[in-house]
């Protein structure tokens, strides 16, 4: 059988004394926390590991001794061993350090009395196979602060049992309390840990972690108005269109999450709010450069200048569009009464379209210099009042490519009815199939006129309704492109990368063992180093799955859509679903 | 059951031709009266020369309707023809068809009433007037070639499709097929009006005179060879005079049709055998394996 003991590095040097940790229930392991120094009073010691058994619910006993010894101050052997009697326990260990020698000596004493050490067994001596013992040297403070991953909840019940390492790192964690007093306080009992090496600068911190809980609380309550304030909103119906009203709906759900007063309960909870955290400040700090920038040498006036000419240049290429399509487009034969009829009724709208801007010209440039300043709340607002701009200047070409889709969809629909028809067949609603049907003369007749018809004017819609669907997808992408660059601002998870990058225990995937010292006579000495996560694993493991923006169809569904005539919205945003 | 001693073997019930009973004989087992039930040609129709000649002639005539309707687009897109005259010559046969119909149908049972009748014909003849500047323009673009092509095709789908056997509820296919071919052929002539008049014609030859034609049928048989006779001479004379060999062709066709094609009909009949009855399993009982090599 394998003992393996757990013992923290800055115990190292530790004066002697009591070894306090916990033995790991299933596995033949230890884990030593900390050292309490001479002097002590037995019973203040179990007081005190009582009270601190309830507050973190590990079970923490006294393993064993602990002696280096010094100059003068021998002979504490005896005494050590005395103290077995008052601190009862199945296995006592009983670890000393001699000056000038790496490694230790380990004897454990179980309480029938049998003494285990470690010692080399000469070659063909009798039974115990050598009963071994371990010591794995381990830093406290990382493992204290390094979650393994795959991240498994301590409240969930989990059929999985937790494997040894996990075990040993949970009872780290949560002896947290423990690590509260000192060898320098002043109190009745000395400890030795991480702590001991030097303390955390933790006034600044609890100023601010005290700070920090009316604060949240105020912000609270103003995003409780902010959000009230949107739901008016909500009843227009152009604010889910709009995605400046989409985004600030994702920043106000976010600040929720990040502002609740309610301290991060879980691993994973923390991180998502210190990335939220954390995004949204580079996205301060990104708009911040941008109006920068943007105001720098009076940019923006000159980018409002740039605007209206380049309307009036949309208007003009569309115009000339038009009177391409209807003439003869391509050598193409179109149907000259339907052609002039519709092509006249899109140049009206152009013109109408170029009045108005026309009309907004003066103003433009105002508006512009205020909407500019919006991107001081972050540059994902900043691209969603662009992607909104580009909407609004492109808003006849939405109103053309309608026209185009409703008249081909309608078209497309009668078409194929009165291709039953004509074939002398019906659809059944019933069924679902298509059914034979002897029809009156009237309706023959109506029917053939009107499918003769139909068919000879399709082409010139058909192509109405191409050249409208191309542009209209020109401008979706483009549209696409801005929505999926804000999405990525929004969901990466920048505050794991750079845990990872500047504190990369925190993130471990498993431990690597270093052989410290290996002599006859002394206990395995291993040196336990957390092995961190990669890259790749945090980038899965961490990312957001909330706001991504995908394509509702497949290919092949958009493709039939398109040839239908059905009205396509090819981005759909996911509405936010709370994991 | 008793014992079985192998198959064919007499045993003491005899045979039944049933497969939910067990009996001593293997499944595929039949007695002496294998194939007893079979029954050749019982159904088969003796035709008569004439008889089959007479029914030939709606064929005919409806192949002549197509070559009138061809001449009259013909007269009027050369501008031989006055489309307001043509006009009132197709108002006044279809009053005078409505009439004869009505004559011929006294004892029947009407199904729909005039004021039916009289709605249906202001619905045709409003629309078609409505639509025809746009029936008009419609073939503009599309090259002649094509829209003769298409007529063509049009108009042999609903010879094709006509349904001989009974013409007066007019078919779907056959009736839109040869809308669809005239709507074609009216968008070239000059003028509104004359596509409205073409389709009036149309709607005539393609859609009521069969009903007409079947009442005479039904009520007057004596008529029926006359009116054959008259609509085929009236088709020849109307293609000789735009087209002399397509005249003659078109004769030598009807004459084939109505003469020659009975003729073969009835001298195949001789070849026909047909098999009715109940099948019986067989027993291959000759040895194959020559065919194996």
């Amino acid at each position: 059988m394998v003992l393996k003991i757990f013992f923290p590095q800055c115990c190292n040097t530790a004066d002697s004394g009591l070894l306090v940790g916990h033995w790991i229930p299933g596995h033949n392991s230890a884990v030593v926390l900390a050292v309490i120094h001479y002097p002590f009073i037995p019973g203040q010691v179990k007081k005190y590991l009582s009270e601190l058994q309830s507050q973190t619910q590990v079970d923490l006993t006294v393993l064993g001794s602990w002696s280096m010894p010094k100059e003068g101050k021998e002979g504490m052997d005896s005494f050590l061993k005395d103290l077995s009697t008052i601190f009862p326990q199945k296995c006592w260990l009983q670890l000393s350090r001699e000056i000038g020698k790496r490694g230790f000596i380990c004897q454990v004493v179980q309480n029938n009395g049998k003494l285990l050490q470690d010692r080399e067994q000469k070659n063909g001596d009798e039974s115990s196979e050598g009963d071994k013992i371990i010591l794995i040297h381990y830093d406290q403070r990382k493992v204290m602060l390094s979650q393994l991953h795959p991240v498994q909840d301590v409240s969930q019940k989990s059929d999985i049992e937790p494997s040894e390492l996990r075990l040993v790192f949970q009872t780290v964690a949560q002896s947290q309390p423990l690590f509260f007093l000192d060898k320098y306080d002043d109190g009745p009992l000395k400890l030795t840990h991480w702590q001991s090496e030097g303390r955390e600068a933790s006034i600044i911190a609890e100023l601010l972690k005290q700070a920090s809980v009316p604060v949240c609380i105020f912000l609270t309550w103003l995003l409780s108005l902010w959000h009230w304030f949107c739901m008016v909103l909500k009843m227009l119906f152009i604010s889910s269109k709009l995605s400046t009203c989409v985004q600030s709906g994702y920043r106000a759900v976010h600040f929720k999450t990040v502002f609740s007063p309610k301290k991060a309960a879980t691993h994973m909870e923390f991180m998502r709010k210190a990335n939220i955290f954390v995004s949204f400040l580079l996205d301060i700090a990104l708009g911040l450069l941008l109006i920068s920038w943007l105001y720098r040498e009076n940019r923006i006036s000159k980018l409002a200048d740039t605007l209206v000419p380049v309307a009036d240049r949309v208007a003009k290429e569309l115009q000339e569009l038009l009177e391409w399509l209807m003439g003869a487009p391509a050598g193409l034969k179109m149907n000259r009464a339907l052609d002039q009829v519709l092509g006249r009724f899109f140049l009206y709208h152009i013109h109408l379209w170029s009045s108005y801007i026309h009309l907004m010209s003066p103003f433009i440039e105002r508006i512009l210099w205020y909407v500019g300043l919006s991107a001081c709340l972050g540059l994902t607002f900043a691209l969603s009042v662009l992607s909104d701009i580009v909407a609004l200047l492109t808003f006849h070409i939405y109103c053309f490519y309608v026209y185009g889709a409703r008249l081909y969809c309608l078209k497309i629909y009668g078409l194929s009815s009165l291709w039953r028809l004509f074939r002398g067949k019906k659809w059944n609603v019933l069924r679902q199939r298509v059914d034979s049907c002897s029809y009156d003369l009237d309706q023959l007749f109506i029917g053939t006129l009107l499918f003769t018809i139909l068919l000879f004017l399709l082409p010139t819609t058909a192509l109405y309704y191409l050249v409208f669907t191309l542009l209209r997808l020109v401008v979706v992408l483009f549209q696409g492109v801005i929505h999926l660059s804000v999405d990525f601002i929004n969901s990466f998870h920048l505050f794991a990368i750079g845990l990872r990058i500047c504190r990369p225990y925190r993130l471990a995937e498993g431990v690597k063992f270093k052989v410290l010292c290996q002599e006859p006579g002394t206990p395995l000495h291993l040196m336990m180093e957390i092995n961190p996560l990669k890259c790749s694993s945090v980038l899965q493991c961490y990312r957001t799955p909330t706001y991504s923006c995908y394509p509702k169809d497949s290919w092949a569904a958009l493709c039939k859509k398109l040839f239908v005539g059905e009205l396509i919205y090819p981005w759909k945003q996911k509405t936010d679903k709370t994991d | 059951m008793g014992a079985d001693s192998g198959p064919g073997a007499p045993a003491v019930v005899p045979w039944r031709k049933v497969l939910y009973e067990r009996q001593p004989f293997p499944d595929n087992y039949v007695d002496r009266r294998f194939l007893e039930e079979l029954r050749r040609n019982i159904r088969v129709h003796q035709y008569r020369y004439w008889a089959v000649v007479r029914e030939t002639g709606l064929i005919a005539q409806q192949v002549s309707c197509v070559a009138v309707f061809l001449t009259v687009w013909s007269y009027m897109e050369q501008g031989d023809l006055v489309p307001s005259a043509v006009l009132w010559v197709c108002l006044s046969c279809a009053l005078l068809g409505y009439g004869l119909y009505e004559v011929l149908g006294g004892s029947c049972v009407r199904e729909r009433t005039r004021l039916a009748d009289l709605q249906s014909s202001t619905i045709f003849l409003a629309f078609t007037f409505g639509f025809s500047p746009v029936l008009k323009t419609l073939t503009e673009s599309v090259s002649t070639d094509t829209v003769h092509a298409m007529s063509a095709v049009m108009l042999l789908a609903h010879l094709v499709s006509f349904p001989y056997a009974q013409p007066s509820p007019p078919g779907s296919l056959s009736l839109n097929a040869a809308l669809f071919g005239s709507v074609c052929l009216a968008s070239r002539l000059p003028g509104a009006l004359h596509t409205f008049t073409m389709l009036s014609c149309a709607l005539l030859v393609f859609a009521l005179w069969p009903c007409l034609l079947h009442r005479m049928r039904e009520k007057a048989e004596w008529s029926f060879p006359w009116a054959a006779v008259l609509v085929c001479l009236a088709g020849v004379r109307g293609l000789g005079s735009l087209w002399p060999e397509g005249a003659l062709l078109l004769s030598l066709a009807l004459l084939t049709l109505t003469l020659v094609c009975p003729l073969l009909l009835v001298h195949l009949q001789r070849h026909k055998d047909n098999i009715h009855g109940p099948w019986d399993e067989a027993e291959i009982r000759e040895d194959l394996s020559r065919f194996l090599n």
